[in-house]
């Protein structure tokens, strides 16, 4: 904590001074400086001494003091702009008011926000901010957490004098995600920064000057960010909304759930507005370990993915090879005597990417009363060596936060940008604070920062191992490096090779890196995977096979698929009276196929439990219930262990989950990440099985934005997200 | 002598009158089942107090309007519902009365449409009764779409 | 004559007085405001009369024992340049010495630059061009003095780009000076090596506002930053920057080469020197006249200018400082002395010198209205009071010039003013409120009155 109190510290220097992008050392030696100054420095707000770290700013110190200052341009995660002068204050012996935002603390100072001059300087700002800005509150989405609205009702003027024409400008179209009411900005630039620093993407800016400045394109184009939905809640106002969400709801009209996201792997925070059973927006919440407070434009904009293509009825294929809607009554009784009379050991089950651990264990427990070990999880990992026994294996072992600390990193067959938007936010992050150096080997991509692309091939993996390559003695030199593995490099055919030559590149780089420090501890961790799905570790963690190897080689005749769509398993690899039983949310990949179809709930629906790729559980909350008769999943599995006879030893969400902690004790340590450990041994076991390499390149999948979208179940269902990816290959239309 | 004759008559006599003349009036306002009595009690049922009048004419439904003055006003003209309505016993309904006998019904004319025949206009619809309540009654449905779209296979 | 002198004493004595300086601390020195001398004129080819090329600059006495100045070293430099009393002449007025002293922190690596802010836009303003277009060595070897004062590596021209001519004499100047050693690797054989570069801007007055021309410089929109950090601290390319008036720098050599005392006999005390005054308007012969300091504005405009239009009589205003300072109405200008305390005193400033006179045939709040337009469309617009607060005084003024406008409304300017005034980043802001201030002080009956007569006329026209 301590670490990002300091790290924050830094971020909130007035970097105009240090400026993002140019010199990047000015702001690394900034950070060393302020870093070794411990002691506080004195200053006096409405009189009353305060103490606060020295190169503060005087609206930080006015915020120990428990004063407020108005502000709109100012965000903490943003460099200072000081632009919108609503945080001016008195300070004395200053002729006059200043930014507190921008201006540094020194000792003895005494700031005077509640003075006369003050308070004149905020109505004085505050009428011209109103000035210009239209009063179309009534239909203006930002209605209600609108920062102008808020702060003109608390220290604005209660009356207008301004007799002049209002200004108007011209709404832009920067694509199907957020909708753009010009007229009603007031030039903060918060989004021009967010978008150069934060997202890395320049595609913001300012043009025209003084009245006329406008923020914009310059030419139209479409705002090519993964993660340009934040730019909607750091507008102060309603310049900049939610185009999905337009003319909705109201905030307060809304109910909101606190729940995490599991469109990726890194279980970014979120709140779920809904109204009568409808998700309506999907907002991030602050957690400064995983996503700080953005979250990607797939966790924000695919919710109306839940609302398309969903399983509502229970269904069964009829004698015509149709599915036909049916009553639980009739579906679970059907499954259940398959389920009796089958043979143990035809029976596999297959998980998908958003199945959560309550159903895990569910589907675990149910399928091993009858003998089956076929359990796999779609997403496929490594088997041999220490294989997923050991969970230093398959965890983002440095953590996310971590990222911060870090000074080289090394990825691997991966594009962090779209596997994980806020991770490769993080690294962006450290690499303009903490001069973070990266290198990958893989597909050549945009990470929106600088790296070292040290090419494809598997040859170079090999070469960093044996430590030949020209990178091992950076890596060697490095003092916390950090190796990072994207999952999908797991399912190629070397996999086991792959994380063999990555296992020895991390544990070398283990060993040197605890000589640099000098400290000999053994808790900066160098291995990392990145994994895609939000239900990986969980399943690994409950002792689910990665792969669908194990159905392939033994046949079933009875498939339960928990909301596995990754088309790993298709209908030709099954034999012909394989009976096909989906459980899950969406009518996508698999469902077609099913001969039994059992409606379950999405990740807004159930509060469920999942682990990140850093091995932190969280869980969701049901924001909505499920639609029809769908219910939740782990409940499903539950009923069909009662009508079989084979009751499960639990009937509420207190006994799967007591029953979790059973079989992994991390799964209801909520909040907490469970930190690994034997990186030795799993390096050391990695070797024994003689691994090979195979030539074929180290590649990603995702590579522009426009592959990012579309990934999962939910996200191909959802209309806006289609709505992106034609953006994102065609350029803008007018209809998007 | 004679104002006592007139009081006897009057108290004794004019009300079996009444009756009889009731009897007769409703009797013959329903052909059916039993031709005296059931109009009677019918009336009675629905009226509480049953009637007798002078028909002032019948509407292009079939109802019968009646008027005596015998009875103070608000009582003196009423409307004898139609054969269907009859046979349904207690399913009548203000709004079977057309729109120009309504004028009358409700004196804001003294003129029944049998005297003063309404104009036509050709804008002017066929009345219909309010059919709140029997099977060709409106019935609201939703026109919002469903929140949830369901997979068709 | 003498008597217009006895009188002007006299005032400069009464405004002395009634200033807060204590006189104990303060030796105030006597001075007389003799026309200044031929010989004493520091810029002799301001008009172009003779060669502005190396040869004819040398013979002028520029690049004069230079070496020799600049082998003394910069704490002599800085000692001369303190002792003389100059204050920039780019309007604040901060005194040079001390501002070139702060460039002296202890080296951390980084190299130090000298910013020539050659923007000049200040509409009245005529000073820095003459000395770029004829005599432009003047202005190289004050960078050359400048840069060594404070250790700097190289000197940045950032030159107005409207001054095409201006440019093409500077950068031929430069040239020469190269060729003849004199600035470069060893700049005149001191072993001081010391570069020159021309930049030139894109024609946006708020470049010429030190921050603002250091981003431009850096090739980002022209925008103030932020200060502190000051540009001695954090300047152009991060590095610590001094960013300068061209006349500053250019006087620079001669004060060595003359001694601070011979600099310091012009003028006031603590408005010490000669000065460029541009003096345009309604005079009968508007020009760019080199001047001491503390000259009384009415000897100024009739001993050069051949006085006002129609007489000293028909004056109505006069705008000291350029277009930003506030006007100031004739009985003040009748007394009052062209320095920076006596100015400030009258309520405006000197800011560049730049004197625009008004008689009274002007329409004074037109020339305002226009003024405001001009700061309106000059705003950079990234901070708020000015952004919006300029152009709404504006809109506001154009209303004021028909009278179209309700008599509390100039109450309502004077506030919006002060609502700009010292709230936004950089001083353009109050430069932009100061003109509509010294509107509404000195001729608020002219407004009252134009106001009166619209409204007269309307209801005359409805009637």
């Amino acid at each position: 904590m301590l670490r990002i109190a300091t790290q924050k510290c830094c971020d909130q220097l007035p970097s105009r001074f240090l400026p993002f992008l140019s010199t990047k050392s000015g702001a690394a030696v900034a950070t060393r400086r302020h870093q070794s100054t411990d002691d506080k420095v004195e200053v006096f707000v409405n009189d009353k001494p305060v103490y606060v770290k020295p190169g503060s700013t005087v609206l930080q110190a006015c915020e120990i003091a428990g004063i407020q200052i108005p502000r709109f341009c100012y965000h903490d995660r943003l460099s200072v702009a000081g632009n919108c002068r609503m945080c001016l204050v008195e300070i004395e012996k200053s002729p006059k008011p200043q930014a507190s935002c921008a201006m540094p603390v020194m000792k003895g100072m005494r700031i005077k926000p509640d003075s006369d001059v003050s308070k004149k300087a905020r109505e004085g700002v505050m009428e011209f901010l109103l000035a210009n800005h239209p009063l179309d509150c009534p239909i203006c989405d930002q209605g209600g957490e609108c920062d102008l609205q808020d702060q003109s009702m608390m220290f604005g003027s209660d009356r207008s004098r301004f007799l002049e024409h209002k200004r108007a400008v011209e709404d832009k179209n920067i694509g199907p995600l957020i909708k753009t009411i010009m007229t009603r900005c007031i030039q903060c630039t918060r989004c021009v920064r967010f978008a150069d620093e934060v997202a890395g993407v320049s595609d913001l800016g300012t043009t025209g000057r003084g009245n006329d400045m406008q923020i914009g394109t310059y030419v139209e184009k479409m705002f090519k960010s993964e993660m340009s939905g934040n730019v909607i809640d750091i507008c102060p106002v309603g310049a900049l909304t939610s185009k999905p969400y337009a003319f909705t709801a109201r905030p307060w009209e809304t109910r909101k759930t606190e729940t995490v996201d599991v469109m990726d792997a890194v279980g970014s925070n979120i709140v779920v507005s809904t109204r009568a059973g409808d998700v309506l927006r999907i907002i991030p919440r602050l957690h400064e370990d995983i996503n700080e407070e953005w979250i990607s434009d797939k966790t924000r904009f695919a919710y109306d993915g839940l609302k398309r293509q969903r399983l509502t009825q229970p269904m069964l294929r009829n004698k015509q090879g149709q599915l036909v809607t049916c009553l639980w009554e009739d579906a679970l009784p059907f499954v259940a005597e398959k389920l009796s009379t089958t043979e143990g050991s035809k029976v596999a089950g297959i998980v998908g990417g958003f199945a959560d651990a309550e159903s895990l264990i569910c589907l675990k427990d149910l399928l091993n009363h009858v003998d089956s070990e076929g359990l796999c999880t779609e997403e496929l990992f490594i088997t041999d060596g220490a294989g997923t026994d050991l969970r230093s294996n398959y965890l983002l072992n440095t953590t996310i936060a971590g990222v911060e600390e870090a000074d080289l990193v090394l990825l691997i067959g991966t594009n962090p940008r779209f596997e994980a938007p806020l991770f490769n936010a993080r690294l962006r992050k450290s690499w303009i604070h903490n001069e973070l150096e990266v290198a990958l080997v893989g597909s050549k991509v945009d990470l929106t920062y600088s790296y070292e692309h040290l090419g494809d091939s598997t040859t170079t993996l090999k070469q960093i191992a044996d430590g030949t390559h020209p990178f091992s003695k950076r890596l060697k030199d490095a003092k916390n490096p950090m190796v990072v593995v994207g999952s999908e490099v797991f399912s190629r055919e070397d996999a086991f090779g792959v994380h063999a030559a990555v296992s020895a590149i991390a544990q070398n780089a283990t060993v040197t890196s605890q000589t640099n420090r000098g400290d000999g501890g053994a808790d900066w961790k160098v291995l990392n995977i990145l994994h895609k799905v939000a239900s990986q570790v969980a399943a690994l963690d409950l002792g689910y096979k990665p792969g669908v190897d194990h159905i392939r080689k033994n046949p079933p005749s009875l498939l339960f698929i928990l909301g596995a769509d990754g088309g790993a398993v298709t209908r030709e690899d099954l034999p012909k009276d394989c009976c096909v039983v989906y459980i899950g949310s969406h009518g996508d990949v698999s469902a077609p196929f099913a001969d039994v179809i059992l409606p379950g709930a999405a990740y807004t629906e159930k509060p469920g439990t999942y682990v990140n790729t850093e091995g932190r559980a969280q869980q969701t909350q049901a924001a909505v219930s499920p639609p029809g008769s769908a219910r939740e999943d782990w409940k499903i599995i539950r009923a069909l262990s009662e009508i079989s006879g084979m009751t499960l030893p639990y009937d509420d969400l207190e006994g799967v989950r007591s029953r979790m902690s059973e079989v992994s004790p991390n799964l209801t340590r909520y909040d907490a990440v469970e930190s690994a450990n034997y990186f030795k041994q799993a390096a050391e076991l990695a070797k024994l099985a003689k691994p090979q390499l195979v030539s074929k390149p180290l590649q990603s999948s995702q590579l522009s934005l426009a592959d990012f979208y579309m990934t999962d179940s939910i996200s191909r269902a959802s209309k806006t997200m289609a709505k992106c990816v034609k953006a994102a290959n065609e350029g803008l239309t007018p209809d998007l | 002598m004679g104002s006592f004759l007139k009081l006897l008559h009057r108290q004794f006599v004019v009300p079996w009158q009444e009756v009889v003349k009731t009897i007769r009036h409703n009797g013959a306002s329903d052909g059916g089942y039993f031709p005296v009595l059931r109009g009677f009690f019918v009336q009675w049922a629905r009226f509480n107090e049953p009637k007798h009048g002078k028909l002032v004419g019948t509407d292009e439904l079939g109802n019968k309007y009646y008027e005596n003055n015998r009875y103070f006003v608000a009582r003196n003209r009423w409307v004898d519902y139609n054969k269907e309505t009859w046979n349904q016993m207690w399913d009548y309904n203000a709004s079977q009365v057309t729109p120009e006998w309504h004028r009358w019904l409700h004196y804001m004319t003294d003129d029944p449409p049998t005297k003063v025949p309404p104009t036509s206009r050709p804008f002017l619809i066929k009345h219909k009764r309010n059919l709140t309540g029997t099977k060709d009654c409106y019935v609201p449905y939703s026109t919002t779409r469903p929140k949830i779209e369901s997979w068709k296979p | 004559m003498a008597l217009v002198r006895l009188l002007n004493q006299s005032v400069s004595q009464k405004l002395i007085a009634a200033s807060n300086v204590s006189v104990t601390t303060v030796q105030l020195k006597s001075f007389t405001n003799a026309p200044l001398k031929d010989e004493d004129r520091i810029f002799t080819n301001l008009y172009g009369r003779h060669d502005w090329k190396l040869k004819g600059a040398m013979q002028r006495g520029d690049w004069h024992k230079t070496k020799e100045i600049v082998l003394k070293g910069h704490e002599w430099i800085l000692q001369q340049i303190k002792e003389s009393g100059l204050r920039g002449r780019g309007g604040a007025g901060f005194p040079t010495g001390l501002k070139w002293s702060f460039m002296n922190a202890p080296p951390d690596g980084r190299p130090k630059y000298l910013v020539v802010n050659a923007d000049e836009g200040e509409p009245g303003t005529c000073k820095d061009r003459e000395i770029m277009r004829h005599d432009p060595h003047k202005l190289i070897e004050g960078c050359l003095v400048a840069g060594r004062s404070m250790g700097a590596r190289a000197a940045y021209i950032y030159i107005r780009g409207e001054f095409y001519n201006e440019a093409s004499n500077l950068n031929l100047a430069i040239r020469e000076a190269y060729d003849a050693g004199l600035i470069g690797k060893n700049a005149c054989g001191s072993g001081y090596d010391f570069d020159v570069f021309v930049h030139r801007g894109a024609g946006a007055y708020i470049c010429g506002e030190e921050t603002s021309l250091i981003e431009s410089l850096e090739g980002k929109q022209g925008k103030p930053r932020l200060k502190p950090p000051f540009p001695a601290a954090v300047g152009v390319f991060g590095c610590p920057t001094t960013v300068a008036n061209v006349e500053t720098v250019a006087v620079a050599p001669i004060i060595c080469r003359r001694g601070p005392q011979w600099f310091a006999e012009f003028g006031r005390e603590r408005n010490t020197g000669t000065k460029l005054f541009n003096i345009s308007g309604h005079v009968k012969y508007p020009c760019t006249v080199e001047e001491t300091m503390s000259i009384p504005m009415r000897e100024l405009i009739e001993r050069h200018c051949g006085g006002v239009i129609g007489g000293w009589d028909n004056l109505l205003c006069v705008i000291p400082g350029g277009s930003s300072t506030p006007l100031l109405p004739k009985h003040i200008c009748d007394e009052v002395l062209m320095d920076f305390d006596a100015l400030v005193e009258a309520q405006s400033g000197l800011g560049t010198a730049a004197l625009i006179v008004m008689d009274k045939s002007t329409d004074v709040i037109r020339a305002i209205a226009r003024l405001m337009e001009f700061y309106k469309h000059e705003s950079c617009g990234q901070c708020t009071p000015c952004r919006e607060g300029v152009s709404w005084m504006n809109d506001t003024l154009k209303r004021f010039q028909r009278g179209n406008a309700d008599p509390d409304e100039i109450d309502s300017l004077w506030e919006i003013s002060k609502q700009i005034e010292g709230h936004t980043i950089c001083a353009l802001g109050d430069g932009a409120a100061w003109p509509a201030q010294g509107l509404i002080r000195h001729m608020r009956p002219v407004l009252e009155e134009r106001m009166k007569s619209f409204h007269d006329n309307k209801q005359k026209s409805t009637a």
